[in-house]
């Protein structure tokens, strides 16, 4: 028994300090799988996602006379103030601060007009949503008449984020868009990236 | 007698040789099932840090932080190297940091829980791992430049590919303004991939996004620059039974995992790197049942935050996570507690267990700012491990190791109201190092006789290896408005 005990003993002394270095330097047998990158040169859109462009609401090709024309409108949100609804740029947007929100656009002249056009960011992370909106035209400024009562407009990243009220032709130096509701989900207010007026 | 303990010494010598058998007997070892991600053929491997996995090369990412450590609106962050891959069984890694000034002298891999010393010899730094996790090494004593090792397990449960609402984003470099996902919806992002876009999950159910891969914000200038605003990785709003695992969120513009008036959410082993302004890591409000498990966040705002924007927040637990907090604090509850201006917001049930705070560098390590009207309860800190108590604070203040307040601040929506904090439980909190050697201190302070803070309760606190059991040890102030609070 005292054999093997110390042999036992011995045994387990020449195991036990040979381990740590080996693990230290052994080769570890791997298994290896390399998931490999594609050949691309620049980023680009993920294949899963298609452009859904093709499905945008489709604006007129004739020219948008609110484009950074004088524009007013109550209280706003935060930093997101009325001149942002046509500086041209949809990352950029106005929030009102509570309702019914108004936004009036000078036309600074006359002009024949047959559309406007609401556009969010068309940014997909804009939840989907419905304003009611109104339209309103005048000669003056000071008297308005409303050519398109108030409804309701569905926006939607998959058209575009941008909604489009056609009516009849008709002369307005001034358009003012009046919004009373939105189902969007983190706002007390009206939300317009750009108002565009045809 | 003299018969048994011969026999209970060969009982435990053939027990020990048992436990050497597969490395001393030649048994065949395991093998370790390595799995490496391929950068995207449009970025190269960092220049910082070069890393091999038993030998194979890994692709190393810089990503951003940053070191100023008091609020800047225009501040400029500086970057470190990050890695990433899966294993099961045994990775020997072997580190080269011919980015830094001056060669690797010692290292030092933390959370120190993981009992690794590394060894360094010739300027390359060498250890062995075992367990899946994340691994820090800090190269000669300073934190600039540490290397992020995020060594995850073997991917499981993937989603079905054939499925029509399974998004597959593979690896490469991706971008796209934004991605919403939708009710049943699952986007993969898988290792090795680079997005440059943002998840929005709005009024959902039963979304997932999973996968290895990176989302990333450096496309974006700072939302609070000129012309940008906040591009949230992953966004939760109103949103409900959603899973976010795996993934890795770095160079965000803005906070990080988002999630607003939702509820039932489970985020396991993600990991986020912030160094822009505003850069909170998971940000919750109004949210209720959130579980956060194995996750990581190194930060330039608070690390892990609750607040009330629209409700109340009820059950969140965050559980074995790292923390790293650049800026702020590092769990955070406040400033904002009633932000929606709701009648009886409450925050409770909250429950932080199993948390390293790897550096706090700036505010408070655990706070509760509550700077509206909430009626902030039931809250518990439990193994709390603190390696670096480095709060310098703003101007000399805000630099406590706990503190609770009921006071208004630049956050309050409610200016004539106060709420109340009550019934919190710090059970196991050590602290390891501070920069003076010395207990940082803490505070406590209610607002009026109806506005105070009740039953907080600290027990098996140690710290810098001495057992505290006192409020004096402790160094924690605490004013005529606070009541029943104790230490053992």
């Amino acid at each position: 028994m005292k054999r093997m005990l110390s042999f036992l003993a011995a045994a387990a002394l020449l195991c036990a300090p040979a381990a740590v270095p080996a693990e230290d330097t052994e080769e570890i047998e791997t298994v290896v799988t390399v998931v490999s990158a594609p050949d691309q040169t620049q980023a680009e859109r993920p294949p899963c996602f298609p452009d859904p462009s093709d499905n945008f609401i489709q604006l007129p090709d004739t020219e948008n006379y609110a484009l950074h024309k004088p524009v007013t409108a109550g209280a706003h949100t935060d930093v997101y103030v009325i001149g942002n609804v046509n500086d041209g740029k949809t990352d950029t947007y106005w929030e009102s601060k509570g309702w019914p929100a108004e936004a009036t656009i000078d036309l600074q002249g006359t002009f024949t007009v047959s559309a406007v056009a609401v556009c969010l960011n068309p940014s997909s992370i804009w939840e989907p949503r419905t304003q009611e909106i109104a339209v309103w035209i005048s000669a003056d400024g000071e008297t308005f008449t409303e050519i398109v009562p108030a409804a309701k407009y569905g926006f939607d990243a998959e058209t575009g984020n941008r909604i489009r009220i056609d009516f009849e032709s008709v002369d307005a130096a001034f358009v003012r868009l009046v919004f009373t509701m939105s189902t969007a989900s983190r706002t007390g207010g009206a939300q317009a990236a750009e108002i565009c007026v045809y | 007698m003299k018969k048994t303990l011969p026999f209970l010494i060969a009982v435990l010598v053939l027990a020990w040789m048992t436990a050497l058998l597969p490395v001393s007997a030649g048994a065949e070892p395991a093998k370790t099932m390595l799995t490496l991600y391929e950068g995207p053929k449009t970025m190269t491997s960092s220049q910082t840090a070069s890393v091999t996995a038993n030998g194979y090369d890994l692709f190393v990412y810089d990503v951003m932080v940053n070191h100023e450590h008091i609020w800047n609106a225009d501040t400029q962050p500086t970057t470190t190297p990050m890695t990433y891959f899966d294993f099961d069984g045994k990775v020997r890694l072997e580190i080269r940091m011919p980015g830094l000034e001056h060669p690797v002298e010692n290292a030092e891999v933390i959370p120190r829980s993981w009992g690794i010393t590394p060894e360094v010899a010739d300027g390359t730094v060498r250890f062995t791992i075992t367990e899946p996790g994340q691994y820090t090494v800090v190269f000669n004593g300073s934190v600039h430049r540490a290397l992020h090792i995020f060594a995850n397990p073997p991917e499981t449960d993937l989603p079905d590919f054939g499925d029509p609402d399974v998004f597959y984003i593979g690896p490469g470099e991706w971008v796209m303004d934004a991605i919403a996902l939708h009710d049943g919806q699952t986007l993969y992002l898988s290792g090795g991939a680079v997005l440059h876009s943002m998840i929005s999950v709005a009024n959902a159910k039963n979304v997932r996004i999973c996968g290895r891969g990176i989302i990333d914000g450096s496309d974006y200038p700072a939302w609070n620059q000129p012309g940008s605003y906040a591009r949230v990785p992953v966004d939760l709003n109103h949103s409900r039974d959603v899973s976010v695992e795996g993934i890795i969120i770095a160079n965000s513009n803005c906070w990080n995992l988002n999630s607003y008036s939702s509820r039932n959410v489970r985020i396991d082993n993600v990991k986020i790197i912030s160094g822009r302004q505003n850069g909170d890591g998971f940000t919750f409000q109004s949210c209720t049942d959130h579980l956060v498990t194995n996750c990581f966040a190194r930060t330039w705002d608070d690390s892990l935050v609750i607040k009330n924007y629209s409700g109340s927040t009820k059950g969140i637990t965050f559980r074995g996570m790292q923390v790293w907090t650049d800026l702020a604090q590092s769990m955070e509850i406040g400033y904002e507690t009633d932000k929606g201006l709701t009648l009886d917001p409450e925050i409770c049930d909250v429950l932080f267990e199993d948390i390293t705070v790897l550096y706090n560098f700036h505010k408070p390590v655990i706070s509760i700012h509550n700077s509206d009207d909430a009626f902030v309860h039931d809250i518990v800190y439990r193994n709390i491990v603190v390696e670096n108590a480095f709060m310098q604070g703003d101007n000399g203040n805000n630099k406590e190791l706990i503190e609770m307040t009921l006071a208004n601040s630049s956050w309050s929506t409610v200016r004539d109201e106060f709420g109340s904090i009550d019934n919190v439980l710090i059970d196991g909190l050590t602290v390891l190092n501070t920069p003076d050697g010395k207990v940082p201190r803490s505070r406590l302070a209610g607002h009026d006789e109806e506005h105070r803070i009740t039953n907080v309760t600290l027990r098996n606190v140690t710290i810098l290896g001495q057992p505290v059991t006192t409020l004096k040890e402790m160094k924690l102030s605490v004013d005529d408005y606070c009541e029943n609070i104790g230490i053992r």
